[in-house]
């Protein structure tokens, strides 16, 4: 009899401990589902930065409003968001609601993020409790001029365009009968949040549209970010992505690079941080709800190459405005032909952010250089040198409107005085962080 | 202590090319934004030497347009800023003769076995124009930039030929050093001071930091269609 | 203090220790790798357009080893006082991250068949009385069939451009008909030829030879390689040897490997770290790890491992061997000890053929790797028998783009003016309407060169120099006058107007003033014989097994190649034995 209790004890213990295993188990999955989601929605573009611990913020944004940070979202209990109940944490990521009742500054997407599902901000929650290491370190000051720097007001923002969050969901997840494009839809308007940056803002800066049902003004292209215009992600044929196949897309998440052109500015970031570690899947979700997406300009004529810039230069005719300029600083990477070598050099011969109506990206390109995000899978850094000072503002302006002109591309000319005027908001130089590309 | 090149710590490109001139001020204190007119500028202002005394600068000026004459061909060594391109390199690391092995001891050996003096660049020169100075004087009764043109040719046919010594230093060897010299200054970038209006690069036809013939690998035997372009963007 | 601990250290950051610390972290080990020189940037150093710089890049050196903190002593024979290489000259050792893959030209050969079986090959063929006294011939004691593979994996992480003969027995191509079978064809197409080395293809074709392409590792298109990392295309821009790639075309292990390797968690890079010794245990039979200066704080610190891998320059591994007592130091005079041995070089002469003045030869057009080369008068490829010599060269137009310092420097002597009015006229007349053409070949080993340490010179560390004792033997000085004279009737056929053939004479002293070239070889070879060579045939020091030994220090002999991809290969065979024999069971690969 003295052997029944004991048994029955060892195997309580058994039991119990073989549920801890498998509770841990499924708590591994889930923080890793979140440290996924995590990538997905590239929270670490704005909330890490190099050199300091993951999630600790302190990333500093300059807006038309004023000079904001990004916050400590590590569990610390002081700084970061240890103290958010997974409730509060919800209302935070999806209604733009902090702990304390104020409003978050829209530089957080929570428009975007309103889409997540109950499950993946449960396994967010779990990540960002569980998964990272707490950081004791302060957010510092936001430099906001008043009134802005009183956060109420943003609260009517909130509710005049913050959709809540069951309905964003609902619209998401049930406007398509194919769940490929569904995932695609609900990981671009969701998590990648790539409306952001993406999609044209009205006066009080909210997104136009936060999905492809509100309009085709969704992902039609945003204002200057840091000096660099966010293309059109809708199928233009010139301005946008008419031209770009699903692996196209798929390369360019995954490498920064692809057979039509290559990664700069903040897109850089949300390549490193976010896209390159989605699954292949997942990125030909995106990639396929992408090329759903109706043109918003229809009146594009469709990019034809025009050899004659090609011929003349061949010929050494360099005649043309802007010609001699190409050929003694630009053809030794993007060739006389304008082709490029992809995906290694980027074409400029029908590239969408050549051919934009705003050439800020193409000179900002020139004045302060580029450098490839060094991905996974693709792990060379190739780097374009600043021509700054090898250039003057009028060389600048003629060699990007030789650019805009040739191979078809047909875009409008640029003049000394836009260059000059770029030049004052030119994004930082090149590695002018010391973070140098070492390949 | 000789100007380092910047370091991988501090990359960037004004800094990186204010090393690559030689000058230390050159960019600091001028500025520029622009390479190209930054180096214009710099070019029109007569050039000071700041490592020669002046009548070394004149000896140097004299020699180098000997090794170097302006002719049918083209610009000389004056024309092209030789002088200046050396006096340039003496304030440079190459002149400290940075990358020398310059431990003891300092035997002399046969000539096959490589150059065994004491002396970095600096060093060569300064003995190098005093000592033929003297000679020059003891022969001709004047400095070597007054002499006329065969006379000085006459002399430094004799450096070259090894029949002069120059006190510590075997003319032979400062003749080499101010031939290997001249030839860099007339045909380096015009960014270290020499090849002043790409001169030297149009009389062999090389286009200088252009780099990419993708078009042009094999044109069976016509010539290279476009003139030189240097590393501040300066064309002819 | 416990002294940091790495499964393996690497010694030299160049394609040899790339390629082991690639794949000794593939196969799960910790691996610290030591540069005594500086990380390298592409992106600044070699940016676009400043790295178009002649004076900063091949006459300053930027590149190259710094001797003012260390260099070798040079002398020609065994009586004479050897004396420092107090400026870079006749060769040129790279520095820093990348090493001489960094600076280097970019042809890349693989090895002819016959060359890794030269003694057995002379002997079977003329006899063994034919080999001359002094003459240290030897095999590598490895096959070629058994070094295809690694050749091959080398290509493919190269991003090799090229034309093949043979894949698998079949005739794919208008190649070399003298390579060795392919398991496949190279990974890129072949370069195009410039002007002048379409002529020399079709007037050695006219004078009955068998021009084929340089293979060459200036990638002819854009290439991602199995570790992803990827090159841009050459567009023969010329400023590769002494330069690093603005276009990212020329295989380095900056561009090729290091890329994927500094994303492995695995693996640590250490630069500015001047390694002074290899620690071993009491036994001296076994390392614990190495010693180096950290060259910034001038502070030694020691690290110890399982494994060391020396993968400096050529002589760099072997000086680092004597001054560790890794091996028995060669003794000339009773030819015994083997650390030290066979040190080897190449025999090459520069020849000038000039065209019409209506031609012109665009000599800066050009890649480092590029041109069109015969093998008619290469290794085992004619009879010697009559010659009476052993050995022999390639001979091809290489046209890697001249600079004009370099060739006003070099214009002039022999004769004819080095300055003045005249000199300008020629040197313009050259620049513009010359070819080069050299005859690049082979040096073989002599009891009486090699390499121990110098007496009284030392470096900036307080160790000894190593010394050099090298010259021109007779076999060799035959074997480049009748490869240089078989270039007649090629320029000939050309179209010359003018050549000037230059070979060396008998009697004449290696000279450290001239550059020759970088091809250094030999020292701690490989063999199967622990009395002739100081490493096993998977580059393992026969007497410290857990040390291997990676480099063209491993070539018995110097051959008519150019021999980095040879370098690479074995680098790749030997990582191959580590990782699926000596890690299972370190100790001996070969009973001694």
């Amino acid at each position: 009899m003295k052997i029944f209790p004991f048994l029955a004890f060892a195997g309580g213990i058994f039991a119990l401990s073989h549920q801890t295993a498998f509770a841990n188990d499924d708590k591994t999955a889930l923080i890793e589902e979140g440290r996924y989601l995590a990538a997905a929605s590239d929270c670490a573009a704005c909330h890490s930065i190099k050199n300091k611990p993951e999630y600790s913020g302190g990333v500093s944004f300059t807006l038309p409003i004023g000079i904001i940070h990004s916050t400590n979202i590590t569990p610390d209990v002081e700084h970061g968001i240890g103290k958010y109940t997974e409730a509060e944490f919800g209302r935070a990521l999806r209604e733009g609601i902090r702990q304390d009742g104020s409003t978050l500054y829209p530089a957080m997407p929570y428009p975007s993020y309103a889409r997540l599902t109950d499950h993946d901000v449960h396994a967010l929650y779990a990540y960002f409790h569980e998964g990272v290491s707490a950081a004791a370190i302060p957010t510092p000051e936001n430099g906001i001029r008043w009134p802005f720097s009183m956060r109420w007001p943003l609260m009517f923002w909130r509710w005049a365009f913050s959709p809540a969050p069951a309905k964003a969901q609902e619209k998401t997840l049930h406007e398509f009968a194919d769940a490929q494009m569904a995932r695609g839809a609900y990981l671009v308007e969701g998590p990648a949040h790539c409306g952001a940056c993406h999609s044209p803002r009205g006066l009080t800066m909210q997104e136009k549209a936060l999905t492809a049902s509100d309009g085709t003004s969704y992902l039609a292209g945003g204002a200057m970010i840091d000096g660099w215009i966010p293309t059109s992600l809708r199928q233009e044929n010139r301005t946008g992505l008419g031209r770009w196949s699903e692996q196209d897309i798929v390369d360019f998440l995954k490498t920064g690079r692809n057979m039509q052109g290559e990664s700069f500015g903040a897109m850089t970031s949300a390549i490193v941080h976010g896209t390159q570690h989605l699954t292949e899947s997942d990125l030909h979700a995106m990639a396929k709800y992408l090329r759903a997406l109706q043109p918003f300009d229809q009146t594009q004529p469709n990019w034809v190459y025009d050899p004659t810039a090609t011929n003349a230069l061949h010929k050494a005719d360099v005649s043309a405005r802007g010609a001699k300029l190409y050929v003694d600083n630009c053809a030794a990477c993007h060739r006389t032909d304008g082709k490029g070598y992809p995906p290694v050099f980027p074409p400029l011969a029908g590239n969408p952010v050549v051919m934009g109506k705003d050439p800020a990206s193409l000179v900002h390109v020139v004045q302060a250089g580029a450098t490839l995000p060094k991905t996974e899978a693709a792990p060379s850094a190739f780097t374009m040198p600043d021509f700054m000072h090898r250039m003057n503002d009028q060389q600048v302006a003629d060699v990007v409107t030789f650019i805009r002109h040739a191979w078809g591309n047909n875009a409008s000319a640029v003049s000394a005085e836009d260059v000059a005027k770029l030049r004052k908001a030119m994004p930082p130089r090149n590695m002018a962080d010391g973070d140098i590309s070492l390949n | 202590m000789p100007p380092k090149e910047p370091t991988l710590t501090r990359p960037l490109r004004r800094s990186f090319v204010k090393g690559l001139l030689g000058s230390t001020s050159f960019w600091m204190v001028s500025g520029h934004s622009h390479w190209a007119e930054a180096l214009a500028q710099e070019a029109q202002k007569p050039y000071q030497p700041t490592f020669f005394t002046p009548e070394e600068y004149r000896f140097v000026e004299a020699a180098t347009e000997r090794l170097f004459p302006q002719d049918q061909h083209g610009p000389g060594a004056r024309g092209l800023g030789v002088a200046e391109f050396i006096d340039r390199q003496m304030e440079s690391p190459y002149g400290h003769g940075d990358n020398w092995y310059m431990s003891a001891p300092f035997v002399q050996g046969p000539a096959n076995l490589g150059y065994q003096l004491p002396f970095v660049p600096r060093d060569l020169y300064q003995k190098g124009i005093a000592g033929l100075e003297a000679y020059t004087r003891q022969q001709h009764g004047k400095s070597f930039a007054d002499l006329r043109a065969p006379a000085q040719e006459q002399i430094l046919t004799a450096l070259e030929g090894g029949s002069v010594s120059l006190g510590d230093i075997p003319g032979r060897v400062f003749f080499e050093q101010l031939r290997t010299n001249t030839m860099e200054g007339a045909f380096a970038d015009p960014l270290y001071g020499g090849n002043k209006g790409l001169g030297g690069w149009l009389m062999l036809g090389f286009p200088g930091a252009r780099a990419d013939f993708m078009d042009w690998v094999n044109q069976d035997g016509e010539a290279y269609p476009f003139g030189p372009i240097s590393i501040s963007g300066e064309t002819a | 203090m416990t002294k940091k601990h790495a499964d393996a250290i690497v010694v030299g950051a160049g394609w040899a220790g790339s390629i082991l610390a690639k794949e000794l972290t593939e196969a799960g080990l910790s691996v610290i790798m030591l540069e005594r020189g500086s990380e390298r940037a592409t992106a600044v150093e070699g940016a676009y357009p400043e790295s178009i710089d002649e004076l900063r890049g091949a006459i300053r050196k930027r590149l190259f080893q710094n001797l003012s903190q260390t260099t070798v002593t040079v002398r020609n024979t065994i009586d004479q006082t050897a004396l420092p290489y107090r400026q870079l000259a006749a060769f040129l050792p790279g520095e820093g991250v990348g090493g001489a893959g960094l600076h280097w030209s970019g042809v890349h050969f693989r090895v002819s068949p016959e060359d890794l079986r030269l003694r057995s090959s002379v002997v079977e063929r003329y006899g063994e009385k034919f080999i001359p006294e002094g003459m240290n011939l030897q095999d590598y004691g490895v096959t070629y069939a058994e070094l295809e593979p690694f050749f091959d994996k080398a290509e493919k992480v190269f991003g090799t451009s090229g034309e093949a003969y043979k894949v698998n027995g079949k005739i794919v191509g208008n190649g070399n008909i003298f390579d060795g079978d392919r398991s496949d064809n190279f990974p890129l197409p072949v370069m195009k030829d410039t002007f002048t080395a379409s002529t020399f293809r079709a007037a050695a074709t006219e004078a009955g030879y068998h021009p084929y392409s340089l293979p060459a590792a200036n990638a002819s298109r854009q290439y991602t390689n199995p570790y992803g990392c990827q090159m841009g295309p050459c567009n023969f821009c010329g400023y590769c040897s002494g330069y690093d790639c603005y276009l990212y075309s020329k295989a380095s292990p900056n561009v090729n490997v290091l890329p994927a390797l500094r994303q492995d968690p695995r693996f640590t890079l250490i630069s500015d770290a001047h390694v002074l010794r290899v620690d071993l245990d009491d036994t001296r039979a076994k390392a614990t790890g190495v010693a180096y200066l950290e060259t910034k704080t001038q502070k030694e610190i020691s690290l110890s491992a399982d494994l060391v891998i020396l993968s400096a320059f050529q002589f760099h591994n072997v000086h680092l061997m004597l001054l560790s007592g890794i091996g028995k130091p060669y003794d000339p005079v009773s030819n015994t000890g083997t650390t030290g041995r066979n040190f080897v070089y190449q025999t090459i002469t520069s020849s000038r053929i000039w065209l019409p003045s209506s031609k012109y030869t665009n000599q800066f057009i050009g890649a480092g790797g590029v041109g069109v080369a015969i093998d008619d008068f290469n290794s085992m490829n004619f009879d010697h028998g009559p010659l009476g010599f052993v050995g022999g060269s390639p001979v091809w137009v290489n046209q890697a783009g001249v600079k004009p310092i370099a060739a006003a420097i070099g214009t002039g002597g022999g004769g004819t003016p080095r300055w003045g009015s005249a000199y300008k006229g020629a040197l313009i007349d050259t620049y513009k309407h010359s070819i080069g053409v050299d005859a690049h070949g082979s040096n073989m080993a002599y009891r009486d060169v090699y390499l121990d340490l110098d007496p009284t010179w030392k470096d900036a560390y307080g160790q000894p120099l190593l010394r050099m004792t090298f010259t021109w033997k007779d076999n060799d000085i035959r074997m480049n006058q009748y490869v240089v004279s078989k270039i007649e009737p090629i320029a000939r056929a050309m179209g010359a107007t003018k050549a000037n053939l230059v070979h060396l004479n008998a009697g004449q002293p290696f000279d450290t003033r001239h550059y020759q070239t970088t091809h250094l070889g030999g020292g701690a070879i490989m063999g199967t014989d622990p009395k002739t060579s100081a490493l096993n045939r998977y580059l393992q020091s026969w007497d410290v097994s857990n040390v291997f030994v990676i480099g063209s220090n491993a070539f018995p002999q110097g051959m008519g190649y150019n021999p980095t991809g040879m370098v690479a290969a074995l680098a790749y065979w030997a990582a191959y034995h580590i990782r699926t024999t000596y890690l299972k069971s370190p100790g001996p690969l070969v009973q001694a």
